[in-house]
């Protein structure tokens, strides 16, 4: 059969018009750059359930397709988010909550008060400050669609700062479908009620995480403030990138291949102040503070003159200079609730104005009975902070007369090698260096650094029957006041048995292009709801 | 021929074998614990020690190696400990990207090395051989990650031509693909040029002063057929032997491109894998390279005789 040159022409345009239509397809139906925010976050996303793990890359996830019952406002109080009405009866047991008209998931499902308490109690099995508040929780009744209850055995003072807390794990709320998964177990379905919805089909898993605007989303009236108020999507599409070099982010940023960037390196933060289309903010004012955890459980910190002797030995400024350099993104601070939060104080802090002194420190190395044994530090060496911190606590050591030996390898080994309780000949540890958000410090309840309850608690294993009493003491509190009280309290004591060494406090900068604006600072998460491009 | 094939491709199965008892061992005796990564920093020892045991961490050593080898030889490489997908699956994603870098790298490097080579040879002696020869041992010298920051400074951010990072399927169109791909290649290839013109060269010289050669020549036959046609094919042999030996360096290099281009191929996925301790994708991922490398070696050893007729199986 002879092919005309007409037939032959009309034959190839079909077959580019063919191979060309998914393409053009798509260009139709993806958002257009000028509705797309990039963002390189400060890891990969693995897990997608936002109350099973502790992980804030995963927070950002939950945030994003999620909402809260409550959260803390700019000002760090608490406000109802999915939450209409509430009250609370006068024998203070009884808590109930109306949800909010037109809240739904994102596969078109109304929020009931079931999802709310299905969600509640998932997330009571797997974070420490619900525990803690569950422990006085005798039912939570479903009343209706719309209305639930929390009746507790006594009155607990953190009910409603508990359910709208911002650290890992967060009390998010599922489906009951999805909430009812064995706690054990990993939520693997990403449909939630929040602004943002997961687009399965565009994320590449280890490349991209996409994340579109939803349209069915209920916003309160109120302005955006902290976790709360008027979640609005002002883009259609958020794309949370994985780049693991932070010198191709920060290129990227440059060239405007990606807006908005986390955690740039301290060392490029000149560079990118002085490019005209990058602006540098401080979102989380309470940053992060550094600590340095002893191990109680073998000498020579099973003394609590070893315990203090750090205290005087460590010099909190060099660790920061050293690892920060510019003093506008870091601070010394003693207070053990770091120094952004409501629960900071002065009290006991005498050994961190008097500086580092390490005679003392020797002194009181000497009256612990340190016998020159090995003092093994885990140095977590692909951390710049972790490295340094571990560097320089070993020289001081050196210096007050303690064999140090740091045991180098990579975070994922540390996190490994804190876990061995047995001594040092066979495998144990005495230090490793770690840091938790400020946030997080100003909460003696919620943040598990802050326990003191020995091998049952966090690494480190510290043990202090008074401390544990006044941690429950917090909790029980009822206004700021005596919270702060009780804190001060807290902190005096645990500057005498000493349950850790802080390193200081830091907030480093993220960098975002110039055209996109309006980032809510909070602690530890990006939220991207109020986010604008222009 | 045959009867070599099979020879070689069975002892390419012993090889593997003992590849993944080597992986296996290296990775689990090495320190870290994916339970406590996955469960975030702040977690207590009973949360790790629920996620380890569902895991099925805290089995035997023995007990872990079975079952891993026992979904091996069915075709199941085991699921990520962290994203709970199957690895083969993982794989399968990020292949495209790699393949397409390690192809159009190999392309580059062999059309840009055996032509430096050949002129090298051709006007050994001269500023052109020298400048060959320093070009090759600057190439060779620099890191990878080096070249390509200095690539991303000029091209991407300097001069705005290229992207500083990310990948395009060739699926979306072919003037993005290969976009995303010129400054990952030079990275990657320069090291591999270097050492193809380097062997190139050697083994030009050697031919270039073969009687034959001079015959030629001597009976009137242009420098240009001289060694293309007679030289080149005779000296073969050894730069075929240092392409196929380059692909260690290739597969190594990919990984450290990929991470600078940001490039979500098998490279970035294993080392993301190995910070995590995914120990399954980590395993999946070297016996694969491993097989990949034995397979090259094989078709190096079958080309011989195609170039050589004496060689003979």
């Amino acid at each position: 059969m002879a092919t005309s040159r007409r037939t032959f022409v009309k034959g190839t345009a079909a077959a580019a018009a063919a191979v060309s239509a998914p393409g053009l397809l798509k260009a139709q139906s993806a958002p257009t750059k000028a509705r797309t925010v990039r963002a390189v976050l400060h890891g990969d996303l693995k897990i997608f359930d936002p109350i099973w793990t502790t992980a804030n890359m995963t927070g950002n996830h939950g945030l994003l397709v999620y909402d809260t019952l409550f959260g803390l406002d700019d000002a760090r109080n608490v406000q109802p988010q999915m939450v209409d009405k509430w009250g609370i009866s006068d024998d203070k047991k009884t808590y109930t909550f109306i949800l909010r008209d037109g809240l739904k998931f994102h596969d078109g499902q109304a929020v009931t008060s079931a999802d709310a308490v299905a969600s509640v109690r998932r997330w009571a099995a797997r974070d420490g400050a619900a525990q803690h508040m569950f422990k006085r929780v005798a039912d939570t009744p479903v009343k209706d669609d719309k209305t639930f209850q929390i009746v507790l055995k006594e009155p607990y003072g953190l009910v409603l700062e508990a359910l709208g807390k911002i650290e890992t794990n967060l009390p998010v709320i599922m489906r009951k479908k999805d909430a009812e998964t064995d706690p054990n177990q990993q939520v693997t379905t990403k449909v939630g009620s929040g602004p943002f919805m997961f687009n399965e089909e565009e994320t590449k898993s280890g490349q991209r995480y996409v994340y579109d605007k939803f349209s069915g989303y209920a916003p309160r009236k109120e302005p955006a403030s902290g976790m709360v108020g008027g979640k609005i999507a002002k883009v259609d599409r958020v794309i949370i990138e994985n780049m693991a070099d932070e010198q191709t982010a920060v290129a990227a940023l440059k060239a405007g291949e990606i807006d908005f960037y986390e955690i740039p390196p301290i060392d490029l933060l000149d560079q990118l102040e002085s490019d005209k289309n990058i602006k540098l903010d401080i979102l989380n004012k309470g940053g992060n503070v550094g600590m340095c955890r002893l191990n109680w459980l073998h000498p020579p910190f099973d003394k609590v003159e070893a315990r203090q002797a750090m205290l005087h030995l460590i010099k909190q400024e060099d660790i920061l200079k050293a690892v920060f350099g510019n003093p506008k993104y870091y601070r010394s601070c003693a207070s053990l609730f770091a120094c952004t939060g409501q629960m900071q104080s002065d009290v006991n802090t005498e050994w961190f104005k008097g500086g580092q002194n390490i005679a003392k420190a020797r002194e009181l190395f000497k009256n612990a009975g340190y016998d020159g044994r090995p003092v093994v530090i885990l140095q977590a060496t692909n951390i710049a902070f972790m490295n340094n911190a571990s560097l320089l606590v070993a020289q001081w050591l050196k210096e007050a007369g303690v064999n140090a030996e740091l045991a180098a390898s990579d975070w994922g080994a540390v996190v490994a090698r804190r876990a061995v309780k047995k001594p040092v000949a066979e495998g144990g540890w005495n230090i490793f260096i770690t840091w938790g958000s400020g946030e997080g410090f100003d909460n003696p309840i919620g943040f598990v650094a802050h326990t003191a309850n020995g091998e049952a608690g966090w690494f480190g294993w510290p043990k202090d029957d008074l401390h544990e009493k006044l941690r429950d003491d917090w909790a029980l509190a009822t206004t700021l006041e005596e919270r702060k009280a009780v804190a001060r309290k807290l902190q005096e004591n645990a500057w005498s048995y000493v349950p850790m060494a802080l390193l200081g406090q830091w907030a480093p900068p993220v960098a975002r292009r110039t055209n996109v604006s309006g980032f809510i600072p909070i602690p530890a998460h990006v939220p991207f709801w109020n986010v604008e491009k222009t | 021929m045959l009867a070599f094939i099979v020879h070689r491709l069975l002892s390419t199965a012993v090889v593997m074998a003992i590849v993944a008892v080597f992986i296996f061992l290296l990775l689990h005796l090495s320190p870290g614990d994916p339970a406590a990564i996955i469960v975030g920093d702040n977690a207590t020892q009973l949360q790790i020690d629920a996620v380890r045991k569902q895991l099925g961490l805290d089995d035997p050593l023995a007990v872990q190696f079975v079952r891993w080898l026992a979904g091996v030889f069915k075709g199941d490489l085991g699921v990520s400990i962290f994203s709970h997908q199957p690895v083969g699956k993982l794989i399968g994603q990020r292949i495209e990207p790699t393949v397409s870098l390690a192809l159009t790298t190999l392309l580059l490097a062999v059309i840009i090395a055996v032509s430096f080579g050949v002129l090298a040879a051709w006007k050994v002696g001269t500023w052109i051989d020298r400048f060959v020869m320093v070009l090759s041992v600057l190439s060779f010298s620099v890191p990878v990650f080096v070249v390509g920051y200095l690539l991303i400074y000029v091209f991407s951010i300097k001069l705005g031509w290229l992207p500083v990072q990310g990948y395009s399927p060739i699926a979306e169109g072919f003037g993005t693909w290969i976009r995303h791909l010129i400054l990952p290649s030079i990275a990657l290839g320069l090291a591999y040029v270097a050492l193809i013109a380097r062997i190139t060269r050697t083994a030009m010289l050697d031919v270039l002063s073969e009687d034959y050669i001079r015959t030629a020549r001597a009976k009137g036959v242009a420098m240009g057929p001289v060694l293309m046609k007679h030289a080149l094919k005779n000296a073969g042999v050894p730069i075929v032997t240092v392409i196929g030996i380059g692909i260690a360096l290739l597969i190594g290099g990919v990984v450290i491109t990929e991470t600078v281009f940001n490039i979500p191929g098998v490279g970035r996925l294993v080392v993301d894998a190995i910070s995590q301790r995914d120990y399954p994708i980590i395993q999946g991922v070297t016996l694969i390279f491993s097989g990949v490398y034995v397979i090259v070696n094989l078709m190096v050893d079958i080309s011989y005789t195609l170039l050589d007729p004496r060689i003979r199986y």
